[in-house]
């Protein structure tokens, strides 16, 4: 065994980590640099920041990568300092705590009783009567809880009631918690992913797109199962503020749907452990119309956004460029027209009205029959594995706050002592927090104990 | 309807105001009865701003909202004002110390002015967004208010600490000499911190649950959660420097008043210099 004596003669690093002062200097620190990330708005591309702060500050920001802060390596290398430093700072303190666990705070002697900070000594010009110290063994016990007892040489005897010994681990479990929750927050994103899904209504899915900051690139992550959009529902209050966004979603696994839901913004689906949150929506224009060849022969063709239809026969491909809802009371759309050729040529459609083209050397007849809005939804898609161990944390955390601040560590002692004059009693009792409290149950007990004493007399 | 919510709100910033004046004149002029009268008052205040909360309540249901009222700028101030004097009237209750009043009144009263009077605080009764339509808005609304409002009060004992003249055993006249002594008022702080630091915390722990449940995300490193940490760190260098390293006084009233000046910008801030998540607060 090496020798414990003091920190001083330590591995220097093993100093530095322990110390509070470290703690308190990053606590600081912390508090400080966090500020950087609300100030500069984060996600941005570098080429916003080049644009809005300058080359010289755009140095900075790209070295010290505060476009994404709480994520850049000297931010991470802080709060793994913290982390280090907490767990260090706890160990050094273990043994002192253990020594204060361990004590046997029964292993006292009257003279340590007389030094308490709250006392008070009786005097009985006689003997010890049993039934006197009986009956106010009965009191104490009533007031502070079951007793233990000590014989000491002399024929004295010491009585202890005790509380809230296992207080002094609540410092422990409060510092724990802090770790628990960042190791909750690491394996969450280690083991989990988050993404997002837009669905147009009656549209499916078995994927879902990585939300990545500060990257273009786009990636897919498999669910597993399909998921469905039915029907989007969003509905405004009078003043015009949105009142409910709602998704009806189906997931379907192995060609069963097995579960149906409407999922709300603060009422989102979870299945297998995959979450998908109520986030956003858009509305899709989708315009009908009707084209007439020479001779007579027509098709109607449903154009939603985004998307080319064909006609083979006559060899038309429409697409839907632009929509405007309201265009003097009516919807206006540009509708792209292609043929075989190759060619193409756009035009604005308004619904009910017609226009003619020429598509391959050939005259046709196009007229917008009807204009109707479909919607998107906007699905956020997580699935966390470490979310339980972040709230093991927070409630670790508030627990062990409650115990360290508020359950005391209660000591209270009766010494009898019987000699040749009489009876010395002795009551004393100390509490490492909330003393004041204290005071008052100490009092207490020593009223109690003064009026048996002054029926017995 | 003269009996509505706004119009006992507004009274009750008049009524606060009288008693922060109260307050004052009791600790310059070192009148116990017109102490007494001001605590009186306050309470009064609170009674009449509970009713004005009640109503205003039923008054968004009657409005077919139905909501708490917790949900916008306007009622977060109303809500700071009324915890931040709940606060005071129990530890006055409890120390019998109503100097302390002087410092702790004014902080509800610039409240409640602020919401009644600025153009920029609409106290109109506004539906609740799909975001704010959960049971975390109660719970989150109420953890966090209570920590502010502690820090509010602890404040105010950090200025009485810097305030207070001569040693402890100098029973004083002077005006500085009249306030609780530096052991007290040190003693009382730290108690309030703790007290705040607790609900801070359950305040950011219930806004991350429900975060999580309306985006799926418990922390995103938002302006207000990042400015609600930053506070949160404040107030945990303070608990560590004390426990730890024995500070005391002087340097635990400045980090106090530190602390409280990152919560107004945790509230105020955010919402009118930066952007994110929280902005509806601006509304």
């Amino acid at each position: 065994m090496k020798k414990k004596k003091s920190s001083s003669g330590r591995n220097p690093l093993w100093k530095f980590f322990t110390s509070v002062r470290l703690a308190i200097f990053l606590l600081i620190i912390l508090a400080v640099t966090s500020i950087i990330g609300t100030v500069i708005p984060q996600g941005e591309t570098l080429q916003v920041y080049l644009n809005n702060y300058g080359p010289a500050v755009f140095k900075a920001i790209k070295l010290l990568d505060l476009g994404d802060t709480y994520h850049s390596w000297w931010y991470l290398t802080l709060l793994g300092l913290f982390s280090l430093n907490l767990i260090c700072c706890t160990l050094n303190r273990l043994p002192f705590t253990l020594k204060l666990f361990k004590r046997d705070y029964i292993d006292i002697t009257p003279d340590y009783l007389r030094r308490v900070t709250n006392r008070y000594e009786w005097q009985i010009n006689s003997p010890a009567d049993s039934s006197l110290i009986q009956q106010i063994l009965k009191k104490f016990r009533a007031s502070a809880g079951s007793l233990r007892e000590k014989k000491l040489d002399d024929g004295s005897v010491i009585y202890m009631a005790e509380s809230g010994k296992w207080s002094y681990w609540g410092l422990y479990g409060l510092h724990l918690s802090i770790l628990i929750i960042f190791a909750g927050a690491v394996y969450g994103s280690l083991t989990g992913f988050k993404g997002r899904i837009m669905l147009m209504e009656g549209e499916s899915t078995d994927y879902a797109i990585k939300s990545s900051p500060n990257s273009e690139k786009i990636e897919k992550i498999p669910l597993g199962f399909s998921i469905r959009c039915d029907r989007f529902f969003v509905d405004f209050y009078d003043t015009g503020a949105p009142k409910e966004f709602r998704s009806d979603l189906t997931i379907i696994d192995g060609d069963k749907e097995v579960v149906k839901k409407s999922i709300l913004v603060n009422d989102p689906l979870t299945y297998k452990g995959v979450t998908f949150y109520q986030s956003s929506y858009q509305s899709i224009p989708e315009v009908s119309v009707r084209v007439t060849t020479a001779e007579g022969a027509s098709r109607t063709l449903v154009i939603p956004a985004f998307q080319r239809v064909s006609w083979p026969e006559a060899g038309l491909t429409l697409g839907l460029m632009k929509f405007l809802p309201n265009v003097h009371g009516v919807p206006a759309a540009r509708i792209w027209i292609g043929d075989v050729t190759g060619r193409a040529d756009a035009l604005w459609l308004f619904r009910g009205s017609s226009k003619n083209i020429t598509a391959a050397g050939k005259p046709y007849r196009a007229e917008m029959l009807d204009a109707a809005e479909r919607y998107m939804t906007g699905l956020q898609v997580k699935k966390d594995p470490g979310v339980w161990i972040v709230w093991l944390g927070c409630t670790g955390l508030i627990a062990g706050f409650a115990i360290v601040f508020w359950v005391a560590h209660r000591r209270q002692w009766l010494y009898v002592g019987s000699g040749d004059k009489g009876t010395t009693l002795l009551l004393s009792g100390q509490s490492n927090k909330n003393k004041l409290q204290f005071e008052k149950d100490f009092n207490e007990i020593k009223s109690a104990i003064d009026n048996v004493i002054g029926e017995g007399k | 309807m003269t009996f509505s919510s706004s119009y006992l709100l507004s009274i009750t910033t008049f009524i606060y105001l009288g008693a922060a004046a109260l307050y004052l004149i009791h600790w310059v002029f070192r009148v116990e009865k017109v102490g007494f009268i001001a605590s009186i008052i306050t309470a009064a205040g609170l009674a009449c701003q509970t009713v004005g909360i009640g109503l205003r309540w039923v008054e968004s249901y009657q409005l077919g909202y139905g909501h708490a009222p917790l949900s916008n700028l306007y009622e977060s101030l109303v809500f700071f004002a009324w915890v931040t004097v709940l606060v005071y009237l129990i530890i006055e209750w409890k120390t019998k110390k109503r100097v302390i009043g002087a410092f702790a009144t004014p902080f509800a009263t610039l409240a409640m002015a602020y919401a009644s009077f600025s153009p920029e605080v609409q106290d109109k009764i506004q539906p609740l967004i799909p975001a704010l339509q959960s049971n975390w808005l109660i719970a989150h609304v109420i953890t966090c208010f209570l920590g502010y409002a502690s820090f509010a009060v602890a404040c105010g004992m950090g200025v009485m600490y810097l305030m207070r003249g001569g040693d402890d055993s100098d029973p004083g006249t002077g005006l500085r000499n009249s306030l609780p002594s530096h052991k007290v008022l040190d003693d009382l702080m730290h108690q309030t911190i703790v007290f705040g630091f607790l609900w801070l915390s359950v305040g950011i722990i219930t806004g991350a649950v429900w975060a999580n449940q309306a985006w799926g995300t418990y922390w995103s490193w938002d302006p207000k959660e990042t400015w609600s940490l930053i506070t949160w760190f404040v107030y945990a260098t303070a608990l560590h420097a004390r426990f730890v390293r024995g500070w005391q006084g002087k340097r635990i009233a400045f980090l106090s008043i530190i602390g409280f000046v990152s919560v107004i910008f945790t509230y105020f801030g955010v919402n009118f210099l930066l952007s994110g998540l929280h902005s509806y607060g601006s509304s």
